[in-house]
């Protein structure tokens, strides 16, 4: 290998190539003259691509390869973005431009950067035979932009669902709206993780894993010390099911982001920060409006869970003890499966917090402490965590946690029972926060109801806006 | 009829005895099992009993049969259960090789009726009663028509005929269909009334009828119930629970793997053992026959040549004694507190009320003239309902109710409890660092039990079950009480292991000859352990811990086995770079704790990887780490390891970094424009659990996803050692392999490990001469001329250190002896009750496996040089 160079100083991020062979995708970038970047993305059992959708799958890998390099990119964040395949339209450019600004809002903030004014896709030229084509566009064998590429799928058969997994709650809430709605789903995950798998296992869903092996070389620019942090991966996700979805032959995917996932965590030199823009209402909108545009009109990307609070979600989740002991939404990432609560629950992120306060104010007391293992109500070393949560004192943390008006609503709601009331930090919250709170707006069942805008399906609205499931058989002999 | 055949009829002269055999739902779902049941039933016959088979349904069946009802409306799987049921019997039959489908189609039809049954949609309780019990009945056939291929003429008894259920008072209809109880007492006429029927009998586990002739069902465990109800009724000389495992243990073998089997038991400790944790015998079975006197044993089917648990009347000489020690966890606590009325009439009255009106039922209890505390176990009721708010709502109204959980109840079973408070100081002492939300002795003195925190179950209990054995509580050399270990049980074959002394022998006694006392260290040992360990695919890189041993030769050994070196100060540092001055600095890993800042400074001058387990380096010497890559430790929270002092996580230990201060640490690092490139977990020493280290990779892993330039995860040594001859070695396999599955979750992070103890505690030996003997009373001590000067770990963690007289090595033992030193403290003892052939002035001993923490850790307390040390 070349010496590498350094990214953060480099001139440019290239979009070299991008191929697929035997269910395989390669995306290559590079900073430079430097080493290629190869990202592989593995897709199991693939098919042959159907003639009908060579197109489709085209214009889905060329999104894939525009928005899977923004992990490369990052590493760097030089001031040219050179795009030596088919060149985005306008609006794909303008789409990229915006996910690559605010999807890498948190890493900016943190590594110091302000990324205003510094992307900029080449949109396509108009084709007066001018433009510039690159070699690997000749390659492609057409000079066209992929916005024309598409034609719709005409299809009869009933429509099939992807579902990503991702071991938290809010995707097992998806999973069972979709079995409830009698939906053909498929339950995907990318990666490997044996948490993940054990809940996607537990869904009792045809399965899909798929392998995502990000180049070795943005671990070498790592350690030689590239900018790194947060980036987007819930639009690399996006993308990928879209590849996935043709590739298989799949008509919609169905992702969890709830409600509260649009607003900004917080301000930062006048611009807002969103933690988790691409689980936003934004991005939603922008992916599904370039799948329709580029890929094809049949597709539709979608979250199941936009209209809810994370509230309302953990309302829904508290319906079924299914997953109670394999699922984890803790931000530690735990991705191997252990047999202790304290395998899947640190206890110690907000994330942890906020589930345990979401959930108790819907589950039995000894249901939730024996998923967590422990009370962290009850634990005094907490309230400045859970303070924090309620926005008492303190700004909501990095993360991808309620509202402040869902955490104070859910402690008021704790504060009223007499199994939650003596434990430390509700006994705390009645006798020391409660007074400064307008009691008017504690109450939880506004936070429950759906509002707001959402592109779901119409014959599944009801299965997401529905009161609770008809209730389970008796369980005889258990 | 003719005469002729009368006699094999019944000539019932002297009435032959029963016996009541029960097989469990995996001993009755393949051919070798049932041909195990025609075995052990013709035996029986053969001794001259007749046999009662009773057998539940072939494992899974009743799960699907559950399947059915829960379908409901939902047709198709409702009729995917049902071909599934079909199937497995079908399969079965085949294999069984029976002549004919008879024995099967009459229920298969019934199953048939049962399933387009209008009840079935609602599930009606007589329904199910009714298709549960196919499961039973389908099994039985079946075993009726294959013993009769065997050879083995057997007849069907429908146990509806029989058990005849009796309802409870405020018993609700779920229980009498579903959870029925039988009256069942010695019924001579009905054990003659068989008797004139035949000799050898298969009939169903957990059914019964109730007064109208209906099937009803007896519960979880029913067809041990069952066994328990046909033993009393015929008063069977003995009742046997056929299983897969050998007995009751003394603790949960999964979490215990030295508990010991539990040889004999009387029918209260066995129905406490149960009650409170072992899911082996339901402990519902055990009140008939306890009344009706009849004994009760459990046997291993695959082992039927193990003796078992037996369970009968207490003997009358039986000495008080810990029998087991169990936990049961998901425990929900209730506290009440009286609100300010003192000696309020009717206060408990007025508490227990309440459970009994929201159908709780209470099991401890603790109470003082304010407070009452009880415990609930984990019901379905009690997790899937709002059982509980509804309580504490109304308890709220007469008191002040806290609600603690998740509690494990820790339960020490044995009769007598009382009279062995004074020998469980040891046991209790354990306690003490702990929060004991309740403790509980009941009157019947069978138990005493200890209410915690559900997490710290886990890892209490095998130091609890060791400590008990140590303190005598657990008196596991009484034969007519214990049996072998679980471990033992697995391992039938377990050679010795062979140590390198023995082979040494002559060589050592001639350098003892030379000089003593002295250490003796084999580098091939030290080479073995080294390519043992990077056989391991899974580990990027390995380093040696020399605080245990940092013997040149040792180091240099090490080196050329590919290991780089962790130091945990400047001096050991040094050490590494006298002995090996070629050695690249990045090899060596500088790990320390509470050093002071030169020390730092002089290894980053170095260029050795520093690793801080603290925010103060950061904080007040910041200029020193500008621009430097660190290795954080970071303290996991949960200490675990085999003795207090070697237990380096949670609060009470004084290393790394607590989680909730890492992001406080990151954020000093980025101010001085440091880079954590690597975390660092160490939780404790001797540990033999191999899912350990899985838990701290995993655990590591998903911290340092939150980094951005974490390269490596270094999850630690503390590699077990086994010292005492019957505890298992760490399992290196298992080990590899639970690395390399966190490892493919987590492929961008390298993994280092860093064991110290594991690569020369056995390659070490400590020689001593004998210098005097001594007798007290009835203790006899062999003096030795070093002591706790050379090796402290006896005296420092209680360690267990093999003793030989390698003078004497082919003598038979034949004195307990006390192997002490010549330092003058009462503690200087290198081994307690060793049993050694009489030993004489000059002998040489050897103490065993002191090639860690033996030299390193030496003194010269009484200014007594400690023994120098050679490497072979």
């Amino acid at each position: 290998m070349t010496t590498a160079t350094d990214p953060r100083s480099a001139r440019a991020f290239r979009f070299v190539r991008r191929g697929h062979a035997d269910g395989v995708v390669e995306l290559t970038y590079a900073f430079d003259d430097g080493d290629e970047l190869v990202e592989r993305i593995v897709f199991p059992d693939a098919p042959a691509i159907d003639p009908a959708r060579a197109q489709a799958f085209d214009a889905a890998l060329d999104l894939l390869h525009f928005v899977a390099g923004v992990s490369y990119y990052k590493a760097g964040v030089p001031d040219e973005l050179r795009v030596e395949t088919r060149q985005p339209d306008a609006p794909t450019a303008a789409f990229l431009d915006a996910l690559y600004l605010h999807g890498l809002g948190e890493f900016a903030y943190h590594n110091k950067l302000d990324l205003r004014g510094r992307i900029r896709f080449p949109p396509q030229a108009p084709p007066t035979g001018a433009a510039v084509v690159g070699a690997a566009e000749a390659a492609i064998g057409g000079s066209k932009g992929i916005a024309a590429s598409a034609a719709p799928t005409e299809s009869t058969s009933p429509r099939r669902t992807l579902v990503p997994i991702g071991g938290g709650k809010d995707s097992l809430v998806s999973v069972e709206m979709l079995k409830a709605a009698g939906v053909d789903a498929t339950a995907v995950w990318v990666g490997n993780s044996p948490l993940i798998a054990a809940c996607a296992a537990r869904t009792g869903l045809p399965l899909l894993n798929i392998r995502r092996e990000l180049s070795p070389l943005l671990f070498e620019y790592n350690k030689q010390g590239a900018y790194n942090g947060h980036i987007p991966v819930t639009a690399i996700n996006s993308a990928i099911l879209a590849v996935a979805a043709v590739l298989y032959g799949y008509d919609e995917i169905a992702f969890s982001n709830e409600r509260s996932a649009s607003s900004a965590t917080l301000e930062y030199d006048g611009q807002p920060v969103n933690h988790q823009w691409s689980k936003g209402w934004e991005f939603e909108r922008g992916f599904h409006e370039r799948l329709h545009a580029l890929v094809s009109p049949a597709l539709d990307y979608y979250s199941l869970l936009r209209p809810l609070s994370e509230l309302a979600v953990a309302e829904r989740f508290a319906r079924t003890a299914r997953y109670d002991d394999v699922f984890s939404s803790c931000n530690r990432n735990f991705r191997i499966l252990g047999p202790k609560p304290a395998d899947r629950w640190c206890g110690q992120c907000p994330k942890c917090h906020f589930v345990f306060l979401a959930l108790s104010a819907f589950m039995p007391k000894p249901r939730l402490l024996a998923i967590f293992g422990r009370n962290l109500l009850d634990d005094e070393a907490l309230a400045p965590a859970f303070d924090a949560l309620m926005e008492y004192r303190d700004h909501k943390p990095f993360e991808c946690v309620g509202e402040g008006g869902e955490s104070r609503a859910a402690m008021h709601a704790l504060a009223q029972r007499a199994e939650w009331r003596e434990d430390a930090l509700v006994a705390r919250f009645a006798d020391e926060v409660l007074p400064q709170l307008d009691a008017a707006s504690l109450a939880l069942a506004p936070l429950l109801a759906p509002a707001g805008e959402t592109r779901i399906p119409a014959a599944l609205l009801p299965f997401v806006e529905g009161a609770r499931a008809e209730d389970r058989p008796t369980d005889a002999l258990r | 009829m003719s005469s002729a055949s009368a006699p094999a009829v019944a000539s019932p002269a002297i009435a032959r005895p029963w016996v009541v055999a029960k097989f469990g739902g995996t001993s009755v779902s393949t051919r070798p099992r049932w041909e195990t049941i025609a075995r052990i039933a013709a035996a029986h016959h053969a001794r001259g009993r007749n046999v009662l088979v009773v057998v539940s349904a072939l494992s899974g069946i009743t799960d699907m049969l559950k399947r059915i009802a829960e379908a409901r409306a939902d047709t198709a799987k409702c009729r995917e259960a049902q071909v599934g049921i079909v199937e497995r019997h079908v399969a079965l039959l085949r294999e069984l090789e029976l002549p004919s489908r008879n024995a099967l189609d009459g229920w298969l039809a019934r199953l048939d009726q049962l399933v387009v049954d209008p009840r079935r949609t609602s599930a009606a309780l007589d329904w199910q009663a009714q298709t549960y019990a196919l499961g039973e009945l389908m099994s039985s056939a079946l075993g009726v028509a294959f013993l009769g291929t065997q050879g083995l003429e057997a007849r069907w008894l429908d146990a509806r005929e029989h058990l005849l259920a009796q309802p409870l008072a405020n018993q609700g209809a779920w229980a009498r269909h579903l959870s029925a109880n039988v009256p069942a007492v010695p019924d001579p006429a009905f054990a003659a009334a068989l008797a004139a029927r035949g000799e050898v009998f298969i009939t169903q586990g957990f059914i019964a009828r109730d007064g109208d002739g209906g099937t009803v069902l007896l519960g979880r465990g029913g067809s041990d119930t069952s066994a328990g109800y046909f033993g009393a009724m015929l008063k069977a000389e003995c009742v046997e629970i056929w299983t897969d495992v050998p007995g009751m243990f003394s603790a949960n073998p999964r979490v215990v793997p030295d508990a010991r089997l539990l040889a004999r038991l009387d029918y209260e400790e066995a129905q406490e053992i149960a009650t409170t944790g072992a899911k082996v015998l339901h402990p519902r079975s055990l009140g008939p026959l306890r009344r009706a006197g009849v004994p009760l044993v459990i046997k291993d089917t695959n082992r039927p040549q193990l003796a078992g648990t037996e369970i009968r009347a207490v003997a009358a000489d039986a000495a008080p004694c810990v029998k087991a020690i169990s936990a049961r966890k998901g425990v929900t606590l209730v506290s009440m507190e009286t609100i300010g009325m003192w000696q309020q009439v009717g206060f408990l009255a007025d508490v227990f009320a309440e459970f009994k009106r929201h159908g709780l039922s209470v099991d401890l209890i603790g109470s003082a003239e304010t407070n009452v505390t009880v415990s609930l176990d984990p019901t379905e009721n009690l997790v899937d309902s709002d059982v509980l708010s509804a309580l504490a709502t109304d308890l709220a109204k007469i008191c002040r109710v806290k609600v603690i959980a998740p509690c494990a109840a820790i339960t020490l079973v044995g009769r007598g409890m009382r009279a062995q408070l004074h020998r469980l100081s040891g046991v209790l002492a354990e306690f003490g660092a702990l929060d004991v939300h309740l403790i509980s002795q009941s009157s019947n003195n069978l138990n005493l039990t200890f209410v915690v925190d559900e997490s710290l179950a886990d890892d209490l209990i095998p130091r609890l079950h060791a400590l008990l054995i140590r303190a005598d509580a657990l008196r596991v050399e009484d034969g007519a009480v214990f049996g072998p270990s679980w471990r033992e049980l697995g391992e039938p074959a377990a050679t010795p292991r062979e140590s390198w002394w023995r082979r040494e022998r002559d060589a050592l006694l001639k350098l003892a000859g030379e000089a003593s006392p002295r250490y003796v260290y084999s580098l091939d040992a030290v080479r073995g352990q080294a390519r043992a360990l990077r056989a391991l695919g899974a580990v990027d890189r390995w380093h040696y811990a020399l605080k245990a041993n940092p013997h040149p030769a040792i180091l240099r050994a090490l080196h050329e086995e590919g290991f780089a070196f962790e130091c945990v100060s400047l001096a050991e540092v040094e050490a590494v770079r006298t002995a090996l001055p070629q050695l690249a600095a990045e090899r060596i890993l500088f790990t320390p704790n509470f050093a002071p800042r030169d020390e730092y400074a002089a290894a980053l001058a170095l260029g050795v990887r520093v690793t801080l387990d603290a925010l103060h380096p950061l904080q007040h010497w910041g200029e020193l780490f500008e621009g430097r890559e660190l290795h954080l430790r970071v303290d996991l929270g949960s200490g675990r390891g085999h003795h207090d002092k070697v237990r380096t996580g949670g609060d009470a230990s004084k290393f790394g970094v607590a989680l909730d201060q890492v992001d406080a640490f990151r954020a000093l690092a980025r101010e001085r424009g440091a880079r954590i490139t690597g975390l660092h977990a160490h939780l404790g020493s001797g540990i033999l659990d191999a899912g350990h280290w899985r838990s701290v990779y995993g655990q590591l892993a998903s911290l340092a996803e939150g980094f951005s330039r974490i390269e490596s995860l270094d999850i630690g040594g503390g590699l077990g050692v086994p010292s005492r001859p019957d505890e298992r070695a760490l399992d290196l396999a298992a080990l590899g392999e639970s690395l390399a599955e966190v490892k493919r979750a987590y492929p961008q992070f390298a993994l280092w490990m860093e064991p110290g103890r594991y690569l020369v505690a056995d390659a070490g030996v400590l020689l001593a001469r004998v210098t005097q003997t001594k007798r007290k009373g009835g203790v006899h001590y062999v003096g030795v001329d070093t002591g706790m000067n050379s090796l402290i770990r006896p005296a420092l963690y209680d360690a267990w250190h093999e003793i030989v007289n390698l003078s004497r090595l082919d003598e038979a033992p034949a004195t307990m002896v006390q192997v002490v030193g010549p330092i003058c403290e009462s503690g200087d003892v290198l081994g307690a009750n060793r049993r050694l052939p009489d030993c004489r002035e000059g002998d040489v001993l050897l103490v065993a496996q002191a090639g860690a923490y033996g030299a390193a850790m030496a003194s010269h307390y009484n200014l007594r040089e400690p023994a120098p040390e050679v490497a072979l």
